[in-house]
């Protein structure tokens, strides 16, 4: 790729205390990607993204806007970028339109300008009717979409978006990813933060967060096909007790509940050595199946818990 | 230069942006705006009516047993003005000390059998006044009042004797700017001391900290707006609301308390404002710090209302404080209020003179200012 990317992160630390944040992080995005961030509660996603929107002074590395350091050039960095925080962050006793005029005028647009655009978000986000309810009597799907077309007011290049679709029903959520692929066809990037696994494999490449660092990175599909190791589902009469049996097993990297079943993510190389000892031990019904994005993260996170604990 | 220009601009735009904001809250926040513009009326006229010290209608007890006209020439001259009024008369002292006991009475006024003839001939005339000194404050107004009366008296029986009109040396007080020592007059001044600190640092202190709270700060820091634009942008609507609270007070002082406007009243205006600003600062400082609505209001109550009670010189003369006292007194700025407005509605002083109470408040202002905008970082969590 010959263009700098839209947006780079290169060896960003940040810490609080003795807990790493954010730790060497590294990962570039490019114009027209849409990029996850990927990773449980706690993983350190929110902390990068106010690190890469300039809301928290990184302790080391860089960010860097088409190719350029941000350093202390905020005013560059505002202007580049869109950020959309996952905690409740518009005014609940303004209405739609004040909250966008608000935004509109601190990002320095003139009437005209202001004018076209809202009645350009209010139309893609369907909040044309709306526009006189204040904030806090939106429900969840049409709050996020009003907190995202205050994020794109002035037409960042850059969009950070902090689990948008947290507290967002189906449908809604529907909708705000078809407008997320509007705006990056149109040339956006597009980072955002989710903890679900679903919507990062709707991402174009993902990185995965582990305790503030990056344990895997790639398109989700790719990440799935390369994955060497194995899953199976397992079907049990006394699911407890298989339970109990299985967390024993050296060659078990991940286990999670299925149903009424199990499923479990095993070493690649023991494949052959799990099956022998499940027909050894009986009882358990077993099906080779294919991983799927969820397994890759699972297995994938696991091995970095026992790779660090052993570090 | 042009770029200068259009940086400006776009400051002053986005402070103005600020600023019609915190309207809106403040216009959809009923219960704030009804707060801020009724306890005002409330305060003044809850202190402007209990908070008196002029003391009248002490309850006196006239033991007289001389029944003569001399007698009762005395106790008019106690009772003719409104300091004294008489609760009860009696010939037997004792009475008057259990009406002390009971609370009945305060002063008791003796005179004894036999005080007409000795004030005819030369020997000394003595009449007693017993007075209660659990309170205070009436003790010694009653105090100075007997003294005067007896001063008088002497000096009238002295001059006929002498055979002249006047005495030699006529001493006169001549009390200037509030001749009738009403404590109203300068009670005014040092509740709109109490009033605007109290209003417009509470009213601040909770503006910042409830953006950290609610989460706005987050979004509001991800665009341009600088840290002195939402802070100057932010005082903008409670400036306004505390020169309506200026008016109400004043309006108040001048129409039920009769309090005089000797200056200009754009005098008065401009004195308070400068005050106002340093109070909208302490109240924004302490949002900054705190980042906590809760703590924030309690700490703005704390750090106004005692500094506006104690160290304004509204109440208690600052010059008899401790130094430590007269230092913080004069770093902070109810004391300049005080004595700005005392000069301008009493006595009716210009500008040059009042330009030595807006220097200091100013200057609280700015210091604050600066400190607040070094504290308020651009970071959430």
């Amino acid at each position: 790729m010959s263009a700098a990317p839209a947006i780079e992160a290169r060896a960003l630390a940040k810490r609080f205390g003795t807990n790493r944040a954010v730790d060497a992080l590294d990962f570039a995005v490019q114009a027209g990607e849409l990029y996850g961030l990927v990773g449980p509660d706690g993983a350190g996603k929110t902390t990068t993204l106010r690190l890469l929107a300039g809301l928290v002074t990184a302790d080391g590395g860089e960010v860097h806007l088409q190719g350029q350091p941000t350093g202390k050039r905020s005013a560059a960095v505002r202007e580049a970028i869109g950020y959309m925080p996952q905690q409740y962050s518009l005014y609940g006793d303004l209405s739609i339109e004040e909250n966008l005029s608000f935004f509109g005028k601190l990002f320095g647009l003139n009437r005209a300008d202001y004018r076209e655009r809202e009645r350009r978000l209010l139309e893609v986000t369907r909040l044309g009717p709306f526009r006189d309810r204040r904030a806090d009597a939106l429900s969840g799907g049409m709050y996020k979409k009003l907190a995202l077309a205050c994020a794109l007011l002035h037409r960042p290049r850059v969009l950070l978006l902090d689990e948008p679709t947290n507290g967002v029903d189906p449908v809604s959520r529907r909708e705000l990813w078809d407008l997320l692929y509007e705006f990056v066809h149109d040339g956006m990037a597009v980072v955002l933060a989710t903890p679900y696994m679903d919507e990062a494999s709707r991402c174009h490449r993902v990185g995965l967060l582990h305790h503030g660092r990056k344990i895997a990175e790639g398109e989700p599909a790719a990440l799935v096909r390369n994955f060497p190791h194995s899953t199976f589902a397992i079907e049990a009469a006394d699911r407890d007790a298989a339970l109990a049996m299985l967390q024993q097993r050296p060659e078990v990297i991940a286990l999670s509940p299925q149903g009424a079943g199990l499923r479990v993510v095993v070493s690649g190389a023991e494949h052959a050595a799990f099956t022998s000892w499940a027909a050894l031990v009986g009882g358990l019904q077993l099906a080779a199946v294919a991983p799927d994005f969820e397994d890759v993260f699972l297995g994938l996170e696991a091995l970095a818990d026992a790779s660090s604990g052993v570090a | 230069m042009k770029q200068l220009k259009q940086q400006l601009r776009a400051m002053l735009l986005r402070t103005l942006a600020m600023s019609y904001k915190e309207l809106m809250h403040i216009l959809r926040d009923k219960q704030m705006l009804g707060f801020a513009l009724v306890m005002p009326v409330m305060l003044i006229l809850l202190f402007g009516f209990a908070v008196s010290f002029d003391v009248e209608r002490v309850p006196l007890v006239l033991v007289d047993q001389d029944h003569t006209p001399a007698s009762r020439a005395l106790a008019d001259a106690f009772t003719a003005s409104r300091t004294f009024e008489v609760v009860a008369q009696t010939e037997q002292p004792a009475e008057a000390e259990r009406m002390f006991r009971s609370g009945a009475a305060k002063v008791a006024l003796v005179v004894p059998a036999g005080f007409a003839k000795a004030s005819l001939h030369d020997s000394e005339a003595v009449a007693q006044l017993l007075v209660d000194g659990a309170d205070n404050t009436t003790a010694s107004v009653a105090l100075g009042y007997a003294n005067a009366v007896a001063l008088a008296s002497s000096q009238r029986s002295f001059a006929a004797a002498m055979g002249r009109a006047e005495p030699p040396i006529d001493a006169r007080v001549r009390t200037f700017f509030n001749p009738g020592l009403k404590s109203s007059v300068f009670l005014v001044p040092g509740l709109m001391v109490m009033v605007l600190s109290m209003m417009a640092v509470m009213l601040t202190a909770l503006t910042v900290a409830r953006e950290y709270e609610r989460g706005s700060m987050e979004q509001l820091f991800a665009t341009p707006v600088g840290r002195l634009e939402v802070m100057l942008g932010k005082l903008g609507p409670y400036f306004v609301i505390g020169e309506v609270q200026v008016l109400l007070v004043l309006t108040l002082g001048v129409g039920i308390f009769d309090v005089p406007v000797q200056g200009s009243v754009a005098l008065v205006f401009a004195v308070s404002s400068v005050f106002l600003l340093a109070m909208l600062m302490q109240g924004m400082f302490i949002s900054v710090m705190t980042r906590n609505q809760m703590l924030a209001s309690q700490i703005a109550a704390i750090t106004t209302f005692l500094p506006s009670l104690l160290l304004s010189g509204f109440i208690f003369p600052i010059d008899s404080m401790p130094p430590p006292l007269r230092v913080l007194a004069s770093i902070l700025p109810p004391r300049y209020l005080v004595h700005g407005l005392r000069a301008v509605l009493l006595r009716g002083v210009g500008f040059a003179d009042v330009v030595r109470d807006m220097a200091p408040m100013l200057a609280f202002f700015l210091v604050l200012l600066a400190l607040a905008a070094r504290k308020f970082r651009r970071e959430v969590a």
